[in-house]
């Protein structure tokens, strides 16, 4: 027999030696040339459907990145229904133009307008986590969300809530509640994912963020009055104080993409795929932080010089950076996962996309 | 069997219950999709079975009816197979992966992002600022106007008797429902803006500019005109529609609408939206029996003061860039026909 999926993956009859897990890295086999593709058709069918068809195209990316995405020689599935996801997007819109005009009218219909958000949102939120899991599949087997109302509650309203009125000194416990709300709630068929995350691994990961946000605002301060200073017109008027400020917040963005994020983003992946285990399975992502400085330096500067024409692939290069970091150390058969009761593909269907179902993407 | 079976290809089956693979072979016999592991075989009519679009190197999968899907890898066998039992993939996926049809996407996209600019959005504009509600236009000028007083203007030194005789000259002139106020211009100079409500900025530089106060009427009456062909609002939407675009193709910054007011005083009105204006002015003007000639007057002494001052255009003349054309316009059809 010639089957080509023998010598990638054997049907396991393996001994497994107890002890010493076998490492299953994820692959990933996308490529900026193909993504490109679909990146411009889906660009140009959005504009031409005025951002209907970005629900379609949100579809075909997420297929084109779950199944270029492989563990043990088979690889991911996305299944979610456009239209739930249309939906989704005219919800959040709405919400958005609500939150950001409703305060322009009147004080009362602003006020009016937050709490009805604030009823609302981690209801939203919680399904759009069921809905991304639930669509979600290795073979053949739907992952899952059990999350609750009322924790949704605590990590989508009183947490963030908390953290603002202590000058996000409580951001980060914020963080830790909402990463472990995410993960300890999903599973993969019948078994359920488990996570221990200690809230100062969070303190230490913003700590730093912080120390280099202060150091990237600095910069930006310095950078911008050097150059006026050297162009010699600050004594002359012309400069304004807002035209300053503005070149002084453009930086500090810049910098903080640049500088911030790909610390914290590593820092965090790791962080959370290091101590989540599925079953008798482990994860290691070893994602390094100059290895992401790296990319999203490069990808910053090519991006501009080819006027986000390289956005693509950018993407790709990110993701399958940050994929590929990531190892599953399977401490048993994989063969051995079921289906939950009653969830099997045919029973939930693609087709069944019910009045609750949205995506809102987080 | 009679019917042409097609050459066996092989494939990973899962049957949706447990995470098993079956390594298999699957084939066609007229119809019907054969597939045959070690312990198992299934025959599916091909109508029953979906494929999924072709990905790069990303495997196809093709899905059972009851929830059971075959991947396969074997993407040239497979492109045979399928060719064969005629399906035909979807327009969008060939587009995707032919040179020919991204590059014409490139173009097009490119196109439309121009069309869109330069047409579309000035017509949605037009189209949509008669219905935007006169209170939230209220209330985005009030916004407009505070945040033009603690970032941009000084409080006004002229005389209130100045001020007054102005403002009740500007009153008897119109019937555009307006308020005007009068501000020290520090930064902008002699300058002169309206908001969408109706009101009308003059700074005490520009007084100082006119030789007289019909200088300064003039120069209101072209003020007006923004306000009644609802210039600035149709700005303000084309701003926010394209900060909207922005947001959603580059990500969540959100409170990018926020900024919204900010866009009366930073981007300029278009040069055909100056040239309406001046219109505006010209027949008001000359209906009033006054000379269309003294805007054109005042328009040269703005345009030469920021010249001189040194500060650059901004503001009035910010998207002015062609005066002289303006002026001759003005001076050329200043006589009643």
């Amino acid at each position: 027999m010639d089957n080509p999926f023998l010598a990638v993956a054997p049907p396991e009859p393996d001994p497994f030696i107890a002890g010493t897990p076998r490492r299953e890295p994820l692959t990933f086999t996308g490529r900026g040339r193909e993504y490109f593709g679909i990146w411009i058709v889906n660009l140009v069918l959005s504009v031409v459907t005025l951002g209907i068809y970005s629900a379609w195209a949100k579809v075909r990316r997420l297929q084109y990145f779950h199944r270029n995405t492989s563990l043990a020689g088979s690889a991911f599935d996305y299944h979610g229904d456009p239209r739930a996801i249309l939906k989704g997007r005219i919800i959040g819109l709405v919400l958005l133009l609500a939150y950001n005009l409703s305060f322009d009218v009147s004080l009362w219909l602003g006020i009016v307008t937050l709490l009805l958000l604030a009823i609302v949102m981690p209801r939203l939120l919680m399904r759009s986590l069921r809905f991304r899991a639930r669509n979600t599949s290795w073979r053949g087997l739907r992952f899952g969300f059990d999350g609750g109302l009322r924790e949704a509650y605590s990590v989508f309203l009183l947490w963030p809530v908390l953290s603002v009125f202590t000058a996000y000194l409580l951001a980060p416990i914020w963080h830790q509640r909402l990463k472990t709300y995410q993960f300890r709630h999903a599973r993969f068929g019948a078994t359920r994912f488990a996570i221990q995350l200690r809230e100062s691994s969070f303190y230490k990961i913003y700590g730093v963020a912080l120390l280099v946000g202060m150091a990237a605002f600095l910069l930006a301060l310095v950078a911008t009055v050097g150059v006026v200073a050297a162009a010699g017109t600050l004594g002359e008027g012309r400069a304004t104080p807002l035209m300053l400020g503005l070149a002084v917040v453009g930086l500090m963005w810049l910098l903080l993409a640049l500088l911030v994020w790909p610390y914290v983003s590593a820092r965090l992946q790791n962080l959370v795929w290091n101590n989540l285990t599925l079953g008798p399975h482990r994860f290691q992502s070893a994602v390094r932080v100059r290895t992401l400085y790296l990319i999203t330096f490069t990808n910053l500067l090519a991006t501009v010089f080819t006027l986000g024409l390289f956005m693509p692939f950018a993407t790709i290069r990110l993701l399958r950076y940050r994929i590929e970091s990531v190892t599953l150390l399977a401490g048993g058969p994989l063969d051995d996962f079921l289906a939950a009761p009653g969830q099997d593909v045919a029973a939930t269907g693609e087709e069944t996309a019910d009045l609750f179902d949205v995506d809102i993407a987080l | 069997m009679s019917t042409s079976r097609s050459e066996a290809i092989p494939a990973l089956y899962f049957d949706g219950r447990s995470a098993r693979p079956h390594a298999a072979q699957l084939w066609l016999e007229g119809d019907v999709l054969r597939l045959e592991a070690a312990d198992l075989s299934r025959s599916d009519p091909v109508m029953s079975l979906r494929v999924s679009e072709p990905m790069g190197r990303a495997p196809r999968l093709v899905s059972f009816p009851d929830g059971a899907h075959a991947e396969i890898r074997a993407h040239e066998q497979f492109a045979r197979l399928l060719q064969q039992s005629g399906h035909v993939d979807r327009a969008t996926v060939r587009f995707a992966f032919d040179a020919r049809w991204v590059l014409a996407s490139v173009g097009l996209l490119l196109l439309l992002v121009w069309a869109g600019g330069r047409w579309g959005l000035p017509w949605a504009a037009e189209r949509v600022a008669p219905l935007v509600p006169r209170l939230a236009v209220e209330a985005m000028s009030t916004q407009a106007l505070a945040l033009i007083d603690e970032r941009l203007l000084e409080p006004s030194t002229l005389d209130a008797d100045v001020t007054a005789r102005l403002a009740e000259t500007l009153a008897a002139r119109t019937d555009v429902p307006h308020r005007l106020y009068f501000r020290s211009g520090g930064p902008v100079g002699a300058n002169a803006f309206a908001l969408p409500d109706g009101a009308l900025i003059v700074t005490d530089e520009l007084v100082a500019l006119a030789p007289d106060d019909e200088a300064v009427i003039a120069v209101l009456m072209h003020e007006l005109g923004h306000v009644e062909l609802r210039h600035g609002l149709r700005m303000m939407l084309q701003g926010s529609a394209v900060a909207l675009i922005m947001t959603g193709y580059f990500g969540d910054v959100s409170n990018l609408l926020a900024t919204a007011p900010t866009y009366i005083i930073q981007s300029g009105y278009s040069r055909d939206m100056e040239r309406e204006a001046d219109d505006y002015a010209r027949r008001k003007l000359l209906a009033q029996g006054r000379s269309p000639a003294v805007l054109a007057d005042m328009l040269e002494r703005l345009a030469s003061a920021h010249r001189d001052g040194g500060d650059g255009p901004s503001g009035w003349l910010s998207s002015h860039p062609d005066v002289a054309e303006r002026v001759a316009a003005l001076r050329e059809r200043s006589a009643p026909r």
